[in-house]
């Protein structure tokens, strides 16, 4: 049932993660990990997505909406603190 | 970015206004669903609460002083307790936590799987995110507030 179209997607969502995580890592500012882990944020929602496909549920897309919601918050917040923070 | 208000540019203001209701109203439907689907007082009260921290972040801090009342927070945050504690005391007749209001109630005691069912875990979800969200918000408007209070 899980090896259907939907798996090899999320195959590939794992191995660009992989590729983000590399940079997440290896980035030598700051920003540049901030945009990894924002660009790590959206393939998981992709991936969360895929997987609900994936094992037939419709109710794993509600915590895909959450987190694409709330890692904007967390993007925002490390944006602001980078910008000079609630000084 | 002023430093006079200390809030975000035009672009993340827009969006926050956008956002704000979004993010509310997806909160609230993940506590009301709490019986139903995954997620529940706690999460949806933590996702209520980061329209809170949106709301701060994107508006400043003297903005948010103006909008939080901190007398009301706290005593919403005591309201959620004592609705999950009555909830609990409901069925005190036969024991701590029956769930009469499932059992006999005349109301929450439809078909398993619809909204108006479960007996009191509803209620209790609603009082757990409303807790949730009160303390949350609150906390963290304090430690926004840290050594700037006499601003």
């Amino acid at each position: 049932m899980i090896f259907t179209g939907f798996f090899y997607g999320i195959l590939g969502v794992i191995l660009a993660g992989v590729i983000t995580l590399v940079r997440v890592m290896l980035g030598p500012s700051i920003p540049d990990r901030v945009v990894g882990v924002d660009t790590l944020n959206t393939l998981i929602v992709a991936g969360m997505i895929l997987l609900g496909a994936a094992y037939d549920r419709v109710i794993y897309i509600d915590i895909a909406i959450v987190y694409a919601l709330l890692s904007y918050i967390g993007t925002l917040v490390v944006a602001k603190y980078l910008q000079g923070g609630l000084e | 970015m002023n430093s006079q208000n200390n809030d975000m540019g035009l672009i993340v203001k827009t969006m926050a206004r956008v956002t704000i209701p979004l993010i509310g109203i997806f909160g609230a439907y993940v506590v009301a669903h709490g019986h139903l689907t995954p997620g529940g007082g706690f999460q949806g009260g933590a996702t209520v609460a980061g329209a809170g921290v949106l709301f701060l972040i994107a508006f400043g801090l003297s903005e948010t002083k103006n909008r939080i009342n901190k007398t009301l927070y706290s005593a919403l945050e005591g309201i959620g307790g004592l609705v999950f504690l009555a909830m609990g005391m409901l069925g005190f007749g036969v024991v701590f936590f029956y769930n009469t209001l499932w059992r006999e109630g005349p109301v929450f005691n439809g078909e398993p799987g619809s909204l108006l069912s479960a007996g009191y875990l509803p209620i209790m979800n609603l009082a757990v995110g409303l807790k949730v969200y009160t303390g949350l918000v609150s906390a963290l408007f304090a430690i926004a507030l840290f050594r700037r209070w006499k601003k």
